[in-house]
């Protein structure tokens, strides 16, 4: 991460004079006088048709091969809509149910498939992909870049979105979906019958992947391809927000996904991770469930505060008071919401002194949370505040989330919560957060950035119904539900006795349910009614200040005409002329001389620019890896294990060929004329590199799943006295240090064969990665080795079980390393790897660095530490 | 432009070590005391840690505010905007930024670490 003011005037050389790193030339920052430098028109004219062609969205049926950011973003979000008004069908089904006593419009398996199926697609089908899908659609526009970095990793994202939220939603038609809540708690879901609980598996485990392929995404977008000059005290407060919610993921699905690991290993192959009897224990996965679901609650929150930061200023039409500390604020929050997730977990029985950890968190939470709702409040004082429609859907989110935390603030204390724990309480505290948190802040964020998405306003009048409708109808609905819960009602069951009193509550509950069904309605219809006669709508019509309102109207598809150099926060309100350098493609990369997409790298912090990389077209070969991912994912449900590994494999075929055919092609030019009188690399490689950072991403999520396994192997430990049970086949230790040895062996060749590459020996350089190869292999026959001998059986007990889970994990990552290295010998043999263009190794290294320490650690944890116990 | 740059003045890094801390503190003291309430069954030893453990934590929290204070440099030209597009108002936001997030940090360590000081007992 080197930042400097100005590029180094020439290339840095290596060894032997050859240039192997070349770095920017020429003039950076532009001066007034060269922005203020008129474009000929004819240039000008030639230059956008140039752009227009490398951009030009497919048609026809060619259509839904499409990548770009702003038909993948709206494919995306109307996706997760569409999943919401299913999964709220659901929930007015429910309220029919609820509304009278002793009611059997639903039976209770049924009743019990609704909740579980509503809280499962609200959650992984509607929340978090509802971020991801509006990141994805309006993040390059605030940063001024043309596309996101990776985008048929979006499109990968999506198709894989669409294909598990069909199979897991779908499953509800056909009577067999999962019933036993949204949390899967064991035993009851590992004991029960059918495949209900594989398909929240396996299908939530396969869109959790798509979730942090676009979390990785969205964190490289945001400090890999910020335009020139918006260093990081001038990003847009969306941003800030976007970073620590991506960073959030990774640290938080990945627990998931192992405790999803072990579950379906148990309820595949019986291994008893969670049965007491053969020395398991249920409780490991409530934490690995919350360690998840807590911090989940926030990634939904934050994204959607977000929009509201956006939409404050405008309304306020100032800038935000305390950006610092709305900076404070989400990073805090970010950070904080991983201290609560036992919070969920109060009544099974941890020590009190445990409980009070997790209760002084969550009440911890509450600062940073409340700071930046002060600021809005500030920002609102002192600007003059124009009531837009956007805003009043804001006003009443900060309304309603307000009221859901103050309860938060009941229930986080552990007595408190020990009396409404499970009850109705609990319901309306959480959908007064998620409301006020989540759905009103992102209907608000669709009517402010509708003009932007499709050039056609929203109807004024409608938005007012809208709001009106589900703003009181929310209220009519679990306002009561307070009561309700205080008063006894437990959550989650299908009906109730005339004589528990409840009945006139729950009448108001499901009428007020029905209200916001109708809101929601018009909103819908407000979002997808026919705009074909309405006039375009003006360029910024909200007069807002930052960069998307320069978007062109009527559409173009090449994201921003120019990549503007930015020296202040809000662009459109402090930059003068800006929008006429912008237009009239005064600033970076304004041409597509070669026709190729593509958008300008910066540095992390400052925002140097560094090179100008060419971002990937639209293809059909996304859809094909993520079809054949689904079937790795889903065929295992209906038990087809082995046409699931085919299916993988050829998902991992189409992955390779995508990145071979159009990732770190070596270039003809090293260098292109950027505009402004700076030249750019066009290849950059290590830390410069969007595809280094994301390897690393990547990286620290899947290292977060291992260390979520490790914390298993401890979880038992401490919980169990049995563990390991005595008399136990303990793994060979002298074949476990073997693999353990071999893990190291091969990760030293890996950095031997990037050096030697580096130093121009290829032919050395392609012999360490063979070396690497073969040890990798060796290392794997070593871990099997060492819990094969000694006669470990999985099913007998947890320990071996999960001394076999970490073979299994490890494993998987050492037949990637090998698929990587041999990728990398390939490009090497054929060209596509060369001393000076060398991203694949640079970044199979970076990989290896995290796959040796996993490697160590496995080793030791399974031939060492559990002779130590 | 040309004010020499410390690493820390351009590293988020730095702006986040406090929270790390707060992290690393929760962490260990939950997992003393679980280890400590299964294996033993009375939290001595795990309420001394995190006596001791605190004022190790809010010492580092403390050193951390002190260095993101110098580095917002305050009263020097008591700015708190940091919206100008130089290397010192970048400086001076990630020491903002970094001084805030240590004292929400520190009301986070004080607030974890209270109930060893009323709860004497695993139960």
């Amino acid at each position: 991460m080197s930042d400097t003011d100005t590029p180094q005037g020439t290339a840095r050389r290596g060894d032997g004079g050859k240039v192997y790193d070349a770095g920017p030339e020429g003039i950076y920052p532009p001066t007034e006088e060269m922005l203020d430098a008129p474009v000929d028109p004819e240039v000008k004219a030639r230059r956008e048709a140039d752009l227009r062609r490398a951009w030009e969205t497919p048609k026809g049926w060619r259509y839904w091969s499409a990548v770009n950011n702003t038909e993948v973003g709206v494919w995306y979000s109307l996706t997760a809509f569409f999943f919401m008004l299913c999964a709220g069908v659901l929930a007015l089904l429910m309220r029919i149910q609820l509304a009278v006593p002793d009611n059997d419009f639903l039976s209770a398996d049924r009743f019990n498939q609704f909740f579980t199926m509503h809280g499962s697609a609200m959650m992984f089908l509607f929340a978090v992909p509802m971020f991801e899908a509006v990141s994805i659609l309006i993040l390059p526009a605030f940063l001024g870049a043309r596309d996101m970095p990776f985008p048929r990793l979006s499109a990968y994202g999506y198709w894989s979105f669409l294909i598990g939220g069909i199979f897991v939603l779908g499953s509800i038609l056909f009577n067999v979906a999962p019933s036993s809540g949204w949390f899967m708690y064991p035993p009851l879901a590992t004991e029960q019958e059918g495949i209900g609980p594989d398909i929240w598996l396996l299908g939530l485990s396969f869109i959790e992947v798509a979730s942090i392929a676009a979390a990785v995404e969205l964190i490289v977008g945001t400090i890999k391809c910020r335009p020139p000059g918006m260093r990081i005290n001038l990003m847009p407060l969306y941003a800030w927000y976007v970073l620590v919610v991506g960073v959030m993921i990774l640290f938080a699905f990945p627990p998931l996904i192992a405790g999803d690991f072990l579950f379906e290993l148990q309820r595949s192959m019986d291994w008893p991770f969670f049965d007491p009897d053969r020395g398991g224990d249920p409780l490991l996965w409530q934490h690995l469930f919350w360690i998840f679901g807590h911090p989940e609650v926030y990634i939904v929150f934050l994204p959607s505060i977000a929009i509201a930061a956006m939409i404050v200023p405008t309304a306020a039409q100032r800038p935000m008071v305390g950006y610092s500390w709305i900076v404070l604020s989400a990073v805090g929050v970010g950070f904080l919401s991983f201290g609560l997730w036992v919070h969920h977990m109060f009544t099974t029985g941890l020590p009190s002194l445990s409980l009070g950890f997790f209760s002084a968190a969550s009440e911890a939470v509450v600062i940073p949370t409340g700071v930046q709702i002060f600021a809005f409040v500030a920002t609102l004082m002192v600007g003059r505040v124009t009531m837009s429609q956007p805003m009043l859907w804001i006003a009443g989110a900060l309304a309603i989330f307000t009221a859901g935390g103050l309860t938060g603030v009941m229930v986080a204390i552990a007595p408190f919560d020990w009396q409404v724990h499970d009850t109705y309480f609990i319901v309306a505290h959480l959908h007064y957060t998620l409301f006020g948190g989540m759905v009103f802040p992102i209907i608000g964020g669709i009517y402010y950035f509708y003009p932007f998405i499709t050039k056609k306003k929203m109807s004024d009048r409608l938005s007012k119904w809208a709001f009106w409708l589900t703003f009181s109808g929310f209220n009519i609905c679990f306002l009561p539900m307070h009561l309700t819960g205080l008063q006894g009602m437990p959550r989650r069951v299908v009906t109730y006795p005339e004589a528990a009193g409840w009945d006139v509550l729950n009448m108001v509950s499901t009428v007020g349910s029905f209200i916001v069904a109708a809101g929601i309605l018009v909103f819908a219809w407000d979002l997808l009614r026919p705009k074909g006669r309405q006039p375009l709508t003006e360029r910024n019509p909200w007069n807002a200040g930052t960069l998307e309102w320069s978007h062109d109207v009527p559409e173009e598809a090449w994201g921003v005409r120019s990549v503007p150099y930015i020296s202040s926060r809000y662009p459109l309100w402090e930059q003068p002329k800006f929008l006429d350098r912008f237009d009239d493609g005064r600033f970076y990369i304004p041409d597509a001389p070669e026709g190729k997409r593509e958008t300008i790298v910066t540095s992390a912090v400052d925002a140097v620019p560094q090179a100008v990389v060419q971002v990937t077209g639209p293809a059909w070969i996304t859809l094909w890896a993520a079809a054949f991912t689904g079937g790795a994912f889903i065929l295992p449900v209906f038990k087809f294990y082995w046409l699931s590994a085919f299916s993988g494999a050829c998902a991992v075929a189409c992955v390779i060929y995508w990145l071979w055919t159009s990732t770190a092609q070596v270039p003809k030019d090293p260098m292109r004329d950027a505009g402004l009188g700076l030249r750019l690399p066009v290849y950059v490689t290590g830390p410069k590199a969007p595809g280094w950072w994301a390897v690393f991403i990547t990286m620290l999520g899947d290292a977060t799943a291992f260390a979520s396994l490790v914390f298993g192997v401890f979880f038992f430990w401490t919980a169990r006295p049995d563990f390991p049970p005595e008399g136990a086949a303990l793994p060979d230790m002298m074949w476990a240090l073997w693999a353990l040895l071999a893990f190291v062996v091969a990760w030293g060749a890996t950095v031997a064969a990037r050096e030697l590459n580096r130093g121009g020996r290829q032919g050395a350089a392609r012999w360490c990665i063979v070396g690497a190869v073969v040890a990798t292999l060796a290392a794997l026959g070593g871990m099997w080795l060492a819990i094969v001998v000694p006669g470990l059986q999985p099913e007998t007990h947890a320990f071996p079980a999960v001394m076999y889970a970490l073979t299994v994990w490890t494993s998987a990552h050492c037949v990637l390393a090998v698929v990587m290295l041999l990728y990398c010998l390939a490009g090497s043999v054929f060209g596509k790897l060369t001393q000076l263009y060398d991203a694949d190794l640079r970044n199979t290294t970076l990989f290896w660095h995290f796959m040796c320490l996993s490697g160590v650690i496995t080793t030791l944890l399974v031939g060492v530490a559990p002779r130590l116990m | 432009m040309t004010e020499e740059t410390l690493f820390r003045h351009k590293s988020i890094w730095h702006m986040i070590a406090a929270p790390t801390v707060w992290t690393l503190h929760f962490a260990i003291i939950y997992a003393i005391t679980a280890v400590e309430c299964s294996k033993i069954g009375t939290p001595e030893v795990a309420r001394l840690s995190i006596l001791v453990l605190t004022v190790v934590a809010l010492a580092l929290i403390g050193w951390i505010a002190w260095k993101a204070w110098v580095q917002w440099d305050y009263p020097d030209d008591q700015d708190y905007v940091h919206d100008k597009p130089t290397v010192e108002d970048r400086r001076e936001f990630l020491g903002h930024a970094g001084f805030l997030l240590s004292i929400a940090s520190a009301i986070g360590v004080i607030f974890v670490a209270m109930p060893a000081l009323f709860i004497e007992t695993c139960l």
